[in-house]
C-alpha cells in the first residue's frame, strides 16, 4: 500500500516549520543607491508623511513627490512588526504603484514601487489578490527585463510572491509568459544573492496541487533547475530541491517527467549532505518519486537511496526520521524484490531501532514500513524481518495513543502469524508474543473503545490465543434442520 | 398528541405504571408508552413533565424515559423512516441545554447522555449553536452550571481519543478548537484562581476541583488526535498549572475514606495521564516541561501513602516514569547513582511491599488474589507498575539497579531473620523484588525464559527459598510459602533438575496447607513440572523418579480436594490429570480409589456446574484412568461402564447442558475399547442419539459424530440387521450437517463412517440421493473446505465400490454428470486436499478411476486421462494448495457468535487417527506404477502412446521414477 503525502487535509497543528517559506517580504537594508549618508532608520525619521499625504503625492503628478511617497510607503510596510498592509490597500494607491513600474524614466519610483508591492503581496491571499487586481502582472514580468539589476530582482521577488499565493495566478503568470524572461536571468555570471531569488521564485512557480503547473512549462524549468542543483550555493541547492520535491508531489506521470531528466542520483546525493535545509527537500523529493510505480522507485533504488536511508533514520531531527521512514514504507510496500533489497542494504537494524526509541511521528511511519513489509515480503523475507528483532518494540507501541496505529500494528501481527502458519511456527510465534509482554496488550485491547481496533484484537486472541489444551472453535449450527433424508434433483453445471 | 394537560396526566399515569413491581400492570404500560411514542409532541410532554412533574419520581423517570427514547430514535437510519418529526427536533435541542442546566444532579445526568447521543448524530452540522451556548454558560460564574457545561462537553469529545483520523473528524475538531480552547483555558485560570480565593471553603473547592478534572479530562481529548496550533501556543499556561495542581495539597480535600480515590487523586491522575501523553507524542514540543514533570510526579510517589484510594494514581504516576526512564534522551535525568537509589528506595520499594489490602485478599479473596498474582491480571496494580519501572531502568541501568537492589534484598533478609515472626513481611519483599529483578521475559507455558544475569537464582533458591519449604509447620507463614511455591514455578527453567526434584516432595507435602493460595499454588507447581520437557521431547521428570511419591501424590492431591474453599478448584484437578498423565501404569493399583473418587465429584458437580475448567480436567481425568487402565487389561472396560453409566444417565436425563459433549466423548472412547460386537446397553441408545434436538446444540455435534462414528465402527451390521429403519434417520443427520457451512465436515465425517462401515446392501437405495445432496451443495454455495471434504469422499467412495461404480451413479444422475466432475473439480481442486490420510485416499481412488474404469479409456471421458493423471503427480508432487478465495476469509469467525465453550475437546479422549486404505496401499506411488502396469497389459501400446503424446515432461519424469521404484515398465 503506498501512501501519498497527503492524507488529511484539515491540519490541527502549527503549520509546519520545515515547510519552505510560501512568502517573504523584503525588509532588508542592502541599498547602495540611497544616499550613503543616511541610515535606513534615520531616513525614516526624516520623510514623515501622513497617510493622506502619501495619497495625495502619488496621485499627483510631481515625480519627486512621487518618489518621496512611494519611498514612504515602502518603508512603512517594511517595517519589523505588522506592517500595516490593509490600511495602505485602502488608501487605493496601488494601481498608481502599477504605473509606476512602467516609468521607466525613474529607475528609482520603479524600484520603490515594485519593492511596496512585493510587501503587499508578501501578505494574506487578500492582499496578493489586490496587487494583481491592480494589474502588476504584467507590469512586472516587463521589469524582468530591466536593465537595472536590483529592479529586474525586485520583480523576481514580488513575482515569487504572487505565484505562492494559489495555483491559480501561478499559472496567471505563466500564461503572461513569466518563465522565458525568468530564464534568462539565470546565468554564471548572476551574483548569487540574485540567483537565490531566482531559485526561490521558480520553486513556487512549481509549487501547489489541484491543478498542478502546466507541462510545457515545467519541462522549460526542469534543465535550469537541474543546473542550479549542481550550484555551489546551499540557498539555491535547498530552493532547487524544493522545486523538484513540487514537481514529484503528485500523480505518476508528473514523477515521470522528473524521473526522466536523470537528476535522482544527484537527488539522493544530496540527501546525504550534512546540511539540514538541503536534506529536508532533497529527501522530500525521494520520497515522493518512491510514492510512483514500481519501476519510479525502482529508479530511486538504483540511484542509492537505500544506502543513504540508514543515517536518515538515525537522524537527530524527527522530521527528517519521520520523512526516511515515510519513504521507506512506500518502498517496502513494492515488490517482494525491492523489499530483498531492503535487507541487503542493512535496513533492518536502523528500522528496528526506529521503532524502539524513534520520535512518535518516525515510529508511526515505521510501523507502516513493517507492515508493508509482512504484506508484500516473501515468508522468508518475514522471518528475517522478526529475526531482526522487530517483534519486541513493535509490541510495545501497542500501548501508543493512536488508534490507526494500533490497528496496522494488530494487522501486522496477523500477517506474521499468517507466515508462521505456512512456516509451521505458530506455536513458536505465540510463546514469542506472549513473552514479550505482547499477549497482555493484545488483551487489553480487547476493551479498546474503537470498534475496529477491538474486533482486531479479538480476532487474533480468538484464532491464536485461546485454551490451552487442543480446544476447537466450533461453529454454530447453519439452517433449519432437513432431518427428513430427502432432496429433489436438479441441473448441475458446475 | 397534543402538549394538553390531559395528556400530561395521562403520561404521567403511565409512567408511574411502569414503576410498578408487578408484571402485569407494568408491562402493559410499558407498552402502551413504546405505542404512542411515534406521536407527534410525545418527547415534548416528556421534557415537560421532568421540568414540571409535582413528584420528583415522575420527574426522574421521565428523564429516563427521555433518555431512552432519544437512543432509540435519534439516528435516521437510511432506507427506514425518521421516527421523530422534525418540529419535535427543533424543540428538543433547542430547549434541551439549559433544561439540562437548570435541572438537579439526577435528571442534568440524563439529560447529559442524551444530550451526548443527539450530538453524535447532529452536531456540528446540525447543531451549529450548541458550542457557542455551551461556551456563553462559561461567564455564568455558576459552577453548577458550569460543570454541566463540562459533563457535555467531555461526553462529546471523548470520542476524539479512540477514533481513526478522518478529514470529517478534524475538521469538527478544529471547529470545536476554534470555539472551546480559549474560552476553555479561561476557565481553567480562572478557576485555578478560586481555587486559592477558597482555599478555606471545603465545600466550594469540592466543586470548583470537579470543574477542574473535567477541565484536565477535556484538555486530553481535545489533544489527543494531534498538537492543536492553540494549545501548543498556550503550553506554558496548561502545563505551568497542571504542574503546580500536580504539587498541590489541601488538607480540606483529603477523604478519609481509605480505598475510594477523592477528587486530588483523581485530578492528579489525569494530569499524569496528560502528561504521559505529550510525552509519548509531542516529545519533541513538551522537552523543556519534561523535567520538571518526572521532579513532580516522583516527588508525589514519595508523598504518598499506601492506601488503595491511590492505587490508579501511584500507578499511572510509576508508568510515566517507566516509559519515560526508556527513551535514550531522559537517560541523563535517571544515571545519577543518589537519583536511582533513590528511585529504587523511596518508589519502588514501597510500592513492592505486600499491603494489609493483599493480605486480607489473600486469605478471603483467594480467587481473586491467584487470578491477580498469577496469571497476570494485574495490569493496574502497584505492584506491576513498581515491576514494569525495574524493568524500565534495568534497559540501561541493569547493574547498578541490581547492585542498590541486591542491597535491600540483604537487610530485608536479614531483617526478617532478626524476628521472622514479626517480619515476615520483609522477607516477601526481598522475593518479589528478587522475581521482579531476574524476570526479563515469560509465558505461561515456561516461565521466566529469560532472566537477569546478575541475580544467582539458585543460589537465592537453595539459601532462602527451600529453608521455608522445609519447615515442618506447612501453615506457618502462609504468604511466604506461596511466594517460595510461586519462584519455584517460575523460575522452573532456571533452577536445575536436581533442585526441582529435591523440591517435589515439598510440594506434595504443602498440598495438604490450610490456606488456599498455598495449596492451590503447590498443584499449579507440581503440574507445571510435569509438563517440562527435557531432551528428545520427553518429560524432563521421569515416571521412575517419580516412583516413590505415587501414593502421597494422589493421596495429598485428592485430599486437597476436600480441603474448605477448594472442592473445585481447578488447579489440583488439572495436577490430578497431569499426574496420571505422567504416572500412566503406576496408577492402575489405585484406580479403583481414584475411580470413585472422581464419579463421586462428577455426581456431586453435575447439580450445578460452576467451574467450567474444574470440570474439563475432571473429564480428562476421566479418560485417562479408562485408557491407562484398558491398555493394561481391556477387560476392565466393563467395570468402567458399570461406575459410569449411573451418572451418565442422571446426566443425560437431567439434560445438564454443559457436560453432554463430555459425555459423548466418553462413551465414545469406552465404546472403542470394546473389540467385540457392539453391547446391546450402546444399541438401546442409539435412536436416542438420533434426536433433532440434541443437533440442534452447536456444542453437541463434534461429540455425537464422534459417538456415531464409533457406533459404526463396533456395530455397522448390527445396526444394519437391528435398527435399519434408522439408517433414514442417520442420514437425515448427514443432511442437517451438510446444509451448514459450519458443520459440512462433521457431515462428511460420518458419511465416510456410513460408506466405510455400512454393508453395501443397507444403503443401497440411499447411494443415489446422497449424491444428489452433495451436488445441491457444490452448485449453490460451495466452499473450499466443502470441495476439500467432497474430494475425499468420492475418492473413498471410489475404494470402496470401485471406479466403475462411481462413473455409473454420476452418469445415472445426469447425462456425463462424470466428466464433468472430473475436469470442473477433480482435476482442477485435487491440489488442495490436505492431511496425509486425505491425500492418500485421494491418489488411491484416482488411481482406480485412471485404471479400473472402461469408460476413460473408451469414450469421451478418454480426453481426460492425461489431465487427471497430470493432476494426481501434482498431487504427490507439488506443494499443497492453501489459497483461500478472498471472500471465504472470515466465513469462521463471522459465523461465530463468541466463544463457545460448549464443546470442549477432550485432549485424552482423542481418537486414533484411522486410515481406511492402510492395509490396502502402502505407498500410493507405487500403487499407481503397478496399476498403470496392469492397465498397460491389458492394452497393451494405448498407455504408452498416450503418455507420449500428451503428459508433460516434469510429469513424465516423475512416472518414470515411480515405476522404476516399483520394478516394473510399460507394455
Amino acid at each position: 500500500l503506498r501512501r501519498h503525502r497527503v492524507e488529511v487535509s484539515v491540519e490541527l497543528r502549527k503549520a509546519k516549520k520545515d515547510e519552505q517559506i510560501l512568502k517573504r517580504r523584503n525588509i532588508s537594508i542592502h541599498l547602495k543607491e540611497e544616499s550613503p549618508s543616511l541610515g535606513q532608520d534615520r531616513a525614516d525619521e526624516i520623510i514623515q508623511l501622513s497617510l493622506e499625504e502619501i495619497v495625495q503625492a502619488v496621485n499627483g503628478d510631481d515625480t519627486q513627490l512621487q518618489l518621496l511617497a512611494t519611498q514612504a510607503t515602502r518603508r512603512i510596510l517594511s517595517r519589523h512588526k505588522d506592517p500595516p498592509i490593509n490600511q495602505i490597500i485602502e488608501l487605493g494607491i496601488i494601481p498608481r504603484l502599477v504605473e509606476f513600474l512602467g516609468r521607466a524614466d525613474s529607475a528609482a519610483l520603479q524600484f520603490e514601487a515594485a519593492w511596496a508591492l512585493t510587501n503587499i503581496a508578501s501578505g494574506t491571499s487578500e492582499h496578493t489578490r489586490a496587487v494583481v487586481q491592480g494589474g502588476a502582472i504584467p507590469a512586472l514580468i516587463s521589469l524582468l527585463s530591466s536593465p537595472h539589476m536590483h529592479i529586474s530582482e525586485q520583480a523576481v521577488w514580488a513575482l515569487g510572491n504572487i505565484a505562492g499565493d494559489c495555483p491559480l495566478y501561478r499559472d496567471a503568470l505563466i500564461a503572461h509568459d513569466v518563465i522565458p524572461p525568468l530564464l534568462a536571468l539565470v546565468s554564471p555570471a548572476t551574483p548569487v544573492g540574485f540567483l537565490r531569488n531566482i531559485t526561490w521564485t521558480l520553486s513556487n512557480l512549481c509549487r501547489n496541487k489541484n491543478p498542478c503547473p502546466p507541462l510545457d512549462a515545467v519541462q522549460k524549468i526542469l534543465p535550469v533547475l537541474i543546473f542550479l542543483l549542481r550550484h555551489e550555493d546551499r540557498d539555491v541547492i535547498s530552493d532547487s530541491c524544493w522545486a523538484v520535491s513540487y514537481l514529484t508531489d503528485g500523480c505518476n506521470d508528473r514523477i515521470q517527467v522528473v524521473v526522466e531528466t536523470g537528476i535522482l542520483p544527484r537527488l539522493v546525493e544530496l540527501m546525504d549532505s550534512p546540511d539540514f535545509i538541503i536534506v529536508t527537500p532533497a529527501l522530500r523529493a525521494i520520497g515522493n518519486v518512491v510514492t510512483g510505480t514500481d519501476q519510479q522507485t525502482q529508479e530511486a533504488i538504483d540511484a542509492g537511496v537505500l544506502a543513504v536511508l540508514p543515517r536518515l533514520l538515525r537522524h537527530s531531527k524527527p522530521v527528517i526520521q519521520k520523512e526516511a521512514a515515510w519513504t521507506l514504507s512506500n518502498i517496502a510496500a513494492g515488490p517482494y524484490q525491492q523489499i530483498q533489497q531492503i535487507i541487503s542494504c542493512g535496513l533492518l537494524p536502523p528500522l528496528v531501532e526506529l521503532l524502539d526509541r524513534g520520535d512518535f511521528k518516525a515510529q508511526k511511519e515505521a510501523v507502516w514500513v513493517v507492515a508493508n513489509f509482512t504484506t508484500g515480503g516473501t515468508v522468508d523475507q518475514v522471518l528475517e524481518l522478526v529475526r531482526s528483532g522487530v517483534l519486541k518494540p513493535l509490541l510495545n507501541l501497542l500501548l501508543v495513543k493512536d488508534s490507526k496505529t494500533i490497528l496496522v500494528i494488530l494487522d501486522t501481527i496477523s500477517n506474521l502469524f499468517l507466515a508462521a502458519e505456512k512456516l509451521g511456527q505458530t506455536e513458536k510465534l505465540c510463546l514469542l508474543v506472549e513473552e514479550l509482554d505482547g499477549l497482555d496488550k493484545i488483551e487489553d485491547l480487547q476493551n479498546h473503545e474503537n470498534d475496529m481496533v477491538y474486533k482486531a484484537a479479538l480476532n487474533i486472541i480468538e484464532k491464536y490465543f485461546s485454551g490451552e489444551e487442543n480446544t476447537d472453535l466450533e461453529p454454530q449450527t447453519g439452517q433449519d434442520g432437513l432431518y427428513d433424508f430427502s432432496v429433489e434433483k436438479q441441473d448441475f453445471n458446475f | 398528541m397534543e402538549l394538553s394537560d390531559a395528556n400530561l396526566q395521562t403520561l404521567t399515569e403511565y409512567l408511574k405504571k411502569t414503576l410498578d413491581p408487578d408484571p402485569a400492570i407494568r408491562r402493559p404500560a410499558e407498552k402502551f408508552l413504546e405505542s404512542v411514542e411515534g406521536s407527534q409532541n410525545y418527547p415534548l410532554l416528556l421534557l415537560t413533565l421532568l421540568e414540571k412533574s409535582q413528584e420528583n419520581v415522575i420527574k426522574v423517570c421521565a428523564s429516563v424515559t427521555f433518555k431512552n427514547y432519544i437512543k432509540r430514535n435519534w439516528r435516521i437510519v437510511e432506507d427506514e423512516p425518521n421516527k421523530i418529526c422534525e418540529s419535535d427536533r427543533i424543540a428538543i435541542k433547542a430547549n434541551i441545554v439549559p433544561l439540562m442546566l437548570s435541572s438537579p444532579e439526577q435528571i442534568q445526568k440524563q439529560l447529559s447522555d442524551a444530550i451526548s447521543i443527539i450530538g453524535r448524530e447532529d452536531f456540528p452540522q446540525k447543531w451549529p449553536e450548541l458550542l457557542t451556548e455551551m461556551v456563553n454558560r462559561f461567564q455564568s460564574g455558576d459552577f453548577h452550571v458550569i460543570n454541566g457545561v463540562l459533563r457535555t462537553a467531555h461526553s462529546l469529545f471523548k470520542r476524539y481519543r479512540h477514533e481513526f483520523k478522518s478529514n470529517e473528524l478534524w475538521t469538527e475538531i478544529k471547529l470545536v478548537l476554534d470555539a472551546f480552547a480559549l474560552p476553555l483555558t479561561n476557565l481553567f485560570k480562572a478557576t485555578i484562581e478560586l481555587c486559592s480565593t477558597h482555599a478555606n471553603d471545603a465545600s466550594a473547592l469540592k466543586v470548583l476541583f470537579s470543574s477542574l478534572i473535567l477541565i484536565a479530562k477535556l484538555f486530553y481529548s481535545l489533544n489527543f488526535q494531534d498538537l492543536p496550533e492553540f494549545f501548543e501556543d498556550n503550553m506554558e499556561t496548561w502545563m505551568t498549572n497542571f504542574h503546580s495542581l500536580l504539587t498541590l495539597d489541601n488538607k480540606l480535600l483529603q477523604t478519609d475514606d481509605e480505598e475510594e480515590a477523592g477528587l486530588l487523586e483523581l485530578l492528579k491522575s489525569q494530569i499524569c495521564d496528560n502528561a504521559a501523553l505529550y510525552a509519548q507524542k509531542y516529545d519533541e514540543e513538551f522537552q523543556p516541561y519534561l523535567p520538571r514533570f518526572v521532579t513532580a510526579i516522583w516527588n508525589l510517589l514519595v508523598t504518598t501513602g499506601q492506601e488503595v484510594k491511590y492505587d490508579l494514581l501511584v500507578s499511572n504516576a510509576i508508568q510515566f516514569l517507566a516509559s519515560v526512564c526508556e527513551r535514550p534522551h531522559y537517560k541523563h535525568l535517571f544515571e545519577d547513582q543518589n537519583t536511582l537509589t533513590s528511585i529504587c528506595e523511596k518508589v519502588i520499594v514501597p510500592n513492592m511491599e505486600f499491603r494489609a489490602a493483599d493480605e486480607e485478599a489473600f486469605e478471603d479473596n483467594s480467587e481473586e488474589y491467584i487470578r491477580r498474582d498469577l496469571e497476570g491480571s494485574d495490569i493496574d496494580t502497584r505492584r506491576r507498575a513498581a515491576c514494569d519501572l525495574v524493568r524500565g531502568l534495568c534497559k540501561f541501568f541493569e547493574g547498578p539497579v541490581t547492585g542498590i537492589f541486591s542491597g535491600y534484598v540483604n537487610s530485608m533478609l536479614q531483617e526478617y531473620a532478626k524476628n521472622p515472626s514479626v517480619n515476615w513481611k520483609h522477607k516477601d519483599a526481598a522475593i518479589y523484588l528478587v522475581t521482579s529483578l531476574a524476570s526479563k521475559a515469560q509465558t505461561q507455558k515456561h516461565g521466566i525464559t529469560q532472566a537477569n544475569e546478575l541475580v544467582n537464582l539458585t543460589e537465592f533458591f537453595v539459601n532462602h527459598i527451600q529453608p521455608d519449604l522445609k519447615s515442618a509447620t506447612v501453615n506457618e507463614f502462609p504468604v511466604l510459602k506461596a511466594d517460595g511455591i510461586k519462584y519455584i514455578m517460575i523460575f522452573r527453567n532456571q533452577v536445575p533438575k536436581e533442585q526441582l526434584l529435591l523440591s517435589i516432595p515439598l510440594l506434595i507435602n504443602h498440598l495438604q496447607a490450610e490456606s488456599i493460595v498455598v495449596h492451590t499454588y503447590a498443584a499449579h507447581a507440581l503440574e507445571r513440572l510435569f509438563t517440562m520437557r527435557g531432551t528428545n521431547n520427553a518429560t524432563l521428570i521421569t515416571a521412575a523418579e517419580m516412583a516413590p511419591f505415587v501414593e502421597v501424590l494422589l493421596t495429598n492431591l485428592f485430599k486437597a480436594l476436600t480441603l474448605p474453599g477448594s472442592s473445585e478448584n481447578e488447579y489440583i484437578m488439572k495436577a490430578i490429570m497431569r499426574s496420571f498423565s505422567l504416572l500412566q501404569e503406576s496408577i492402575i493399583p489405585y484406580i479403583p480409589s481414584v475411580i470413585t473418587q472422581l464419579t463421586q465429584k462428577l455426581l456431586a458437580v453435575s447439580k450445578n456446574p460452576s467451574k467450567p475448567h474444574f470440570n474439563h480436567y475432571l473429564f480428562e481425568s476421566i479418560c485417562l484412568s479408562i485408557r491407562i487402565t484398558c491398555k493394561a487389561n481391556p477387560e476392565a472396560v466393563g467395570s468402567f461402564e458399570e461406575a459410569l453409566f449411573l451418572v451418565f444417565t442422571e446426566i443425560l436425563q437431567n439434560d445438564v447442558q454443559e457436560f453432554i459433549p463430555y459425555v459423548f466423548q466418553v462413551m465414545s472412547l469406552l465404546l472403542e475399547m470394546h473389540k467385540n460386537e457392539i453391547p446391546s446397553s450402546y444399541m438401546a441408545l442409539f435412536p436416542h442419539l438420533l434426536q433433532p434436538v440434541l443437533w440442534e446444540r452447536t456444542g453437541n455435534i463434534p461429540p455425537l459424530v464422534r459417538l456415531l462414528q464409533a457406533y459404526l465402527e463396533r456395530g455397522a451390521s448390527t445396526i444394519a440387521s437391528a435398527a435399519a429403519d434408522k439408517i433414514p434417520g442417520l442420514l437425515g443427520v448427514f443432511q442437517k450437517l451438510i446444509a451448514s457451512k459450519a458443520n459440512d465436515h462433521q457431515g462428511f465425517y460420518l458419511l465416510n463412517s456410513i460408506i466405510e462401515h455400512m454393508p453395501p446392501e443397507s444403503v443401497d437405495q440411499y447411494r443415489k440421493q446422497i449424491f444428489i445432496l452433495l451436488f445441491q451443495r457444490l452448485q449453490n454455495s460451495k466452499t473450499t473446505k466443502f470441495i476439500k471434504s467432497f474430494l475425499v469422499f468420492i475418492n473413498l467412495y471410489c475404494v470402496r465400490y470401485g471406479a466403475l461404480a462411481l462413473q455409473e451413479i454420476f452418469d445415472s444422475i445426469q447425462p456425463k454428470m462424470f466428466g464433468m466432475v472430473l475436469e470442473k473439480i477433480i482435476i482442477p481442486e485435487i491440489q488442495k486436499v490436505s492431511g496425509q490420510v486425505e491425500k492418500k485416499i485421494c491418489a488411491v481412488g484416482i488411481t482406480k478411476i485412471l485404471t479400473e474404469c472402461p469408460p476413460m479409456m473408451d469414450t469421451e471421458y478418454t480426453k481426460l486421462w492425461i489431465p487427471l493423471l497430470q493432476a494426481l503427480i501434482g498431487l504427490f508432487e507439488l506443494p499443497e494448495d492453501d489459497t483461500i478465495p478472498d471472500e471465504e476469509h472470515f466465513i469462521d469467525i463471522e459465523d461465530t457468535p463468541g466463544y463457545q465453550t460448549a464443546f470442549s475437546q477432550l485432549a485424552f479422549a482423542g481418537r486414533k487417527e484411522h486410515d481406511p486404505v492402510g492395509q490396502m496401499v502402502n505407498n500410493p506411488r507405487i500403487h499407481l506404477a503397478q496399476s498403470l502396469h496392469k492397465l498397460s497389459t491389458a492394452c497393451p501400446g494405448r498407455v504408452l502412446s498416450m503418455l507420449s503424446t500428451s503428459l508433460n515432461a516434469e510429469a513424465l519424469q516423475y512416472l518414470q521414477g515411480y515405476l522404476q521404484a516399483a520394478s516394473v515398465s510399460l507394455l
